[in-house]
């Protein structure tokens, strides 16, 4: 429908004079990105909202604390391949969010903005080894069982 | 303004808090050090939970309890019980647990403002999150005060 109108009118902004096709919904999507940390916008919010549904969920499970046989049983179901899988990605939110975060606090106090591209390449580095190194000690075991069993 | 101000500041000394909260509690749950067990020790333990009684033999049989693979640090109760008989821990869980809380129901306080314009929803949806927040605040307190102090 969208773009049924977007070729009959003729006062459609300039972006949107091409047929649609799938490269154009690709220019569209990459000319939100590059618009002045739209992504790193969005990457927070949406990572600090998975840790916001999170954190219920993870103490609703740690009830169990109170019961040692019941605790066992909790953290063996989340060492199945696909929690562990969660667990990689988790940690992955977790660092994007917090090394995201610090970005937007030094930002605001200490650095001019012709540096802001910059650290966010600082903030995606690191995320990524964290990640890598984090995801290697949680996951290095399953791919060897899984391998070489 | 003033109260937009006091949460933007709220949200920067809670995210700072946090850094650290959870740089260390990545650093326990994650990482091969003596706060999990390793795969020998995992292995020894589990042999201890035959002789435990009838709750533990059944888990072990249906494979809710299994031994570790090679090369795998698990988390396991006694080993975090034995971290939290120090109250240095104990009091960086609680702050975890706390800064959290008042950081994700502040973060969410934000997010609403930005996409739910009808007061009155507002108020109601930032009223089941404040309760949602003294619930995670009341139960983690009580389990983390139940590990290791015989409470
Ligand atoms: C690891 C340390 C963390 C740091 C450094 C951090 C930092 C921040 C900062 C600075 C903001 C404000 C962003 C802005 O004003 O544009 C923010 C927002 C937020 N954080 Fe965190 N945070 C951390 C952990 C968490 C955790 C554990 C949760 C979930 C419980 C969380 C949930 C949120 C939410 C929901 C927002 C609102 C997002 C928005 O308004 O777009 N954060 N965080
Ligand atoms: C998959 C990754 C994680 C694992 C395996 C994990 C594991 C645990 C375990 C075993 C405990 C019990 C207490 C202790 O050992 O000190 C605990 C407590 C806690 N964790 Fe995590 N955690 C993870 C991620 C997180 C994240 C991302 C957050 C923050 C949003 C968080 C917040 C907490 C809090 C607040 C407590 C105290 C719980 C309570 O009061 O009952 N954890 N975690």
């Amino acid at each position: 429908m969208v773009f049924q109108n977007m070729q009959n009118s003729s006062d459609k902004p300039a972006s949107l004079h091409d047929k649609p096709s799938l490269r154009t919904v690709f220019g569209v999507l990459r000319s939100y990105r590059m618009r002045s940390g739209m992504g790193a916008w969005v990457l927070h919010r949406l990572t600090g909202l998975m840790l916001v549904l999170y954190l219920p969920l993870h103490v609703a499970g740690l009830r169990s604390l109170q019961d040692p046989a019941a605790f066992e049983q909790y953290v063996t179901l989340y060492r199945s391949p696909l929690f562990k899988i969660a667990e990689a990605v988790l940690v992955g939110v977790v660092a994007f969010h917090a090394l995201n975060g610090l970005r937007i606090m030094l930002q605001d106090f200490f650095f001019r903005s012709d540096r802001h591209k910059m650290l966010f390449g600082v903030v995606m580095v690191l995320t990524v080894l964290v990640t890598l190194v984090a995801g290697y000690q949680i996951l290095s075991p399953y791919v060897a069982a899984f391998l070489f069993q | 303004m003033k109260a937009y101000a006091a949460g933007w500041l709220m949200q920067r000394i809670t995210g700072a808090g946090l850094v650290l909260f959870l740089a260390l509690h990545l650093w326990v749950q994650h990482m091969p050090n003596g706060f999990l067990a390793t795969a020998d020790e995992y292995n020894r333990i589990v042999a201890e939970f035959a002789d435990r009684g009838p709750v533990y033999e059944e888990a072990l049989a249906s494979g809710h309890l299994r031994e570790a693979l090679d090369g795998e640090h698990v988390i396991t109760y006694s080993k975090v019980a034995a971290r939290l008989q120090n109250p240095w821990w104990k009091a960086i869980n609680i702050m975890l647990l706390l800064f959290g809380v008042a950081h994700g129901l502040n973060g969410v306080h934000n997010v609403l403002r930005d996409y739910v314009h009808r007061g009155r929803l507002r108020l109601i949806v930032m009223g089941i999150a404040s309760l949602g927040a003294v619930w995670v605040s009341v139960v983690g307190i009580r389990s983390l005060l139940a590990v290791g102090s015989g409470l």
